[in-house]
């Protein structure tokens, strides 16, 4: 027992006296934290805002009030004006400028309501849109902004648009005695009164489509609003102060860890191409003596690493860490023993320690990408979801998920916990068997 | 004190040794003299129970050593043949991790490591890092290790590999006051030179196999001739070599022949006749005594160093 921890002690000085060991061990996943925090917003500050040109050449009442919405979207920064390369005054977009800036990707999107955006016979509104697929996540941005504006700022329109197309094909009468005989059966359940039902479906007025929005409270309007409705309420992560980071956290940590656990694990190899593991065990110091030492010095490296991590976030992100504090303390521990079993895999099978650092950094980059360290799961497709669950990046983030996210219980980490262990305990009865056959005693 | 009995150990096909008996007495500095890959290595980590022999068995003051016997390596130091220090900390931190395994309390520890650097005359530099430090260097500080627990026997595996003569000759002192102050010492080297100079006795080793074995002068006296002749090499000598071949059996060096003369011209007047009628000057001429090499030689056709 005293030779363990004598052999402890001994692995921790040699971990201090390595001053880039206790960087990477320990700085670069704040800066990594910092800096995902920050997209995340976790500072508080708000997300910025994604630029976007607008160009209305149409002339029509409805393109003016969605020009105005989107002006005031809380997501869009619309830009309409431009500065020449030789003149001093700004002009306005022209679709060919705004789709010269998209391509030379000064900006990355750029909408145009041409001149028959919405004509008096139009089926449908005709906007164009140019972007550069650089950031699918701001052509997502921009399109679902787009849909929400002219859902919610002209929901007349919709109807509206579809009477049209029903005109186009059937004909204008069948058109107006569906209207009818819809309006007559509102009329008898809904108590809408039938004739400006039937008015709303079939003027051709156009003006009017926009003065609804300012007479939220007309009846028709309030119909066609309840067609679709959502109730929506958040029910996990309400009171969570930093939802990004909470979310990844976990993610990075189990990252963090293999590759720091995997490198402590593999100092074997440096201890015996210093030929300090044969003098240790030409001391009184036997090989289990040494891979329990392993053991323990890597496990509570993780946990510090951990802990100085997640303390951070608490710290800097207000990631709420201890409230659930047991649970996660758990979750830190299971992880800990996968990742060192993982170590010590590559440790019995690499024959070098170049082939262990090369080994081991691919199948943890492999690892972190397929089990969710990077990405949820959920966005993958079926079969990279199924691969995602032989991986113990996998469990791992769904258990920090568990404690940190949805704030749960110990009963519903069990599985994963017990997962993780189970892992760490088949990997090492694999890793003692190599070591027994193998190349490093 | 360390009896070696029957030791064989066979490496996939290799016969690296071959029934190996050795007794070495208290208080004895036993060296161990082969070519490189004779089995001497081998030999010492079966000794210290890092290598399980396939037959055979050591013991010390008659008990029996087993493998991985973590008691019984508290009684002997072993200096490896490798440098075996952690190179990116300091001598002292080396020889706390080390001294602390060996048991050793916090006082006495300290002690004990003022005690060793002084020995190995380290004592300014035990706070720089191993890595800065010259070959000799190294290797000193790997022999201080070894006697932080002060063990009775020493086993030195090629201590002075790699080593200037003055860091040489600073082990050299070392081990021959460690062993007046009754360490037993087991010491192997390739350099017969070592071995005459520091050994009270020793044995030869060969393909894992001893050879012989005796004290310096045990071994010297089984060759017909104790003596032998060396001839520096110049431009002169170098066209008379094979009318000097036909004298006796002649060995070429770097530097010199040595000629083992046969029976028939060990008079000493018989063979500078041989060297006048050659017209080989006689300040070409170096009459010594017979060595280790000329032992090894005398039992395996080979010199020691091919
Ligand atoms: N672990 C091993 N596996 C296979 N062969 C080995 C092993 N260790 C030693 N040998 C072989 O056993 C023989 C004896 O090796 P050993 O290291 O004991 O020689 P040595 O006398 O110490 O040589 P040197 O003077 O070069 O140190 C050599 O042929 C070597 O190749
Ligand atoms: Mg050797």
């Amino acid at each position: 027992m005293k030779t363990i921890y004598n052999l402890v002690v001994k692995d921790i000085i040699r971990f201090l006296n390595d001053k880039p060991a206790v960087l990477l061990t320990f700085i670069v996943p704040m800066v990594l934290i910092v800096i995902f925090g920050s997209i995340f917003g976790g500072s508080g500050s708000p997300r910025g805002k994604v630029n976007i040109i607008l160009v209305n050449e149409s002339n029509t009442p409805v393109s003016r009030i969605l020009e105005a919405r989107l002006d005031s979207a809380k997501s869009l920064r619309i830009v309409k004006k431009y500065l020449p390369e030789n003149g001093k005054d700004s002009l306005k977009f022209t679709e060919t400028v705004a789709k010269e800036y998209v391509r030379t990707g000064k900006i990355s999107a750029a909408v145009v309501m041409p001149e028959d955006f919405f004509t008096d016979t139009s089926a449908a509104l005709k906007f164009k849109f140019y972007y550069d697929p650089k950031n699918e996540i701001e052509s997502s941005i921009i399109q679902g902004q787009m849909q929400q504006t002219i859902m919610t700022q002209v929901p007349r329109l919709i109807p509206f648009l579809m009477q049209r197309r029903a005109i186009d094909f059937i004909g204008n009468d069948s058109t107006a005695m569906f209207a009818q005989s819809l309006g007559g059966i509102l009329e008898t359940y809904f108590d809408v009164p039938a004739d400006s039902f039937v008015q709303s479906l079939t003027k051709i007025d156009t003006t009017e489509l926009t003065q609804t929005v300012a007479d939220d409270s007309s009846e028709e309007n309030q119909m066609f609003g309840n067609f679709v409705k959502f109730e929506s309420e958040q029910l996990v992560g309400k009171e969570v102060s930093n939802p990004g980071l909470t979310r990844s956290v976990g993610g990075w940590a189990i990252m963090f860890l293999l590759f720091s656990l995997t490198g402590a694990a593999t100092s074997l190899f440096e201890e015996k191409q210093e030929g300090t593991l044969k003098r240790l065990l030409c001391m009184p110091v036997n090989r289990s003596q040494i891979l329990w030492s392993k053991y323990i010095y890597t496990m509570s490296l993780g946990v510090v690493q951990l802990f100085v991590l997640f303390v951070f976030s608490w710290l800097f992100f207000g990631v709420d860490v201890f409230s659930n504090l047991p649970n996660l303390f758990v979750v830190v521990v299971a992880s800990a023993a996968a990742a060192v079993s993982f170590g010590m895999l590559i440790t019995s099978v690499a024959k070098t320690i170049n082939q262990a650092n090369g080994i081991s950094t691919l199948v943890i980059l492999v690892m972190s990408a397929v089990g969710g360290s990077w990405f949820p799961v959920t966005l993958f497709p079926d079969w990279m979801q199924a691969i995602s669950k032989v991986t113990l990046t996998y469990w791992s983030v769904e258990a920090f998920l568990q404690v940190l996210w949805r704030q749960a219980p110990f009963t519903a980490i069990i599985p994963n916990v017990l997962i993780l262990l189970t892992f760490a305990f088949l990997i090492n009865a694999y890793a003692l068997v190599r070591f027994k056959n193998g190349k490093v005693f | 004190m360390l009896k070696i009995n029957h030791i064989e150990k066979t490496f996939d096909n290799l016969v690296a040794l071959a029934n190996v008996s050795l007794n070495i007495e208290k208080g004895e500095f036993f060296g161990l003299l082969g070519p490189n890959g004779a089995g001497k290595t081998t030999l010492m980590n079966i000794i210290i129970g890092y290598l399980q022999p396939d037959i055979g068995t050591i013991t010390v003051d008659d008990e029996i050593i087993m493998y991985e016997d973590l008691e019984m390596r508290k009684k002997i130091g072993y200096v490896p043949q490798d440098i075996s220090l952690y190179l990116e900390l300091s001598a002292y931190q080396n020889l706390i991790i080390f001294g602390k395994l060996y048991g050793l309390g916090k006082n006495e520890l300290e002690s004990k490591i003022d005690e060793v650097l002084e020995l190995v005359q380290l004592t300014d530099r035990k706070k720089d890092l191993v890595k800065e430090f010259s070959g000799g260097m190294k290797r000193r500080l790997n022999l201080a290790v070894s006697l932080l627990h002060d063990p009775q026997i020493l086993l030195c595996d090629e201590p002075t590999v790699g080593v200037d003569p003055q860091s040489r000759n600073a082990i050299f002192d070392m081990l021959t006051k460690l062993n007046q102050k009754g360490k037993t010492i087991l010491y192997t080297t390739h350099y017969m030179e070592e071995a005459e100079r520091l050994c009270s006795r020793l044995a030869i080793i060969d393909h894992g196999k001893i050879i012989t074995q005796g004290t310096l002068l045990d071994l010297i006296n089984q060759l017909d001739q104790k003596e032998t002749i060396k001839i520096q090499k110049t431009a002169h000598t170098k066209d008379k070599i094979d009318s000097i071949n036909n004298l006796g059996h002649v060995t070429e060096y770097d530097f010199y022949y040595e000629l083992l003369p046969k029976e028939e011209n060990s008079q000493h007047s018989t063979i500078f006749k041989h060297f006048e009628t050659l017209n080989i000057p006689s300040q070409f001429i170096e009459i010594s005594r017979a060595s280790l090499e000329d032992v090894f030689l005398n039992l395996t056709g080979r010199s020691l160093r091919d």
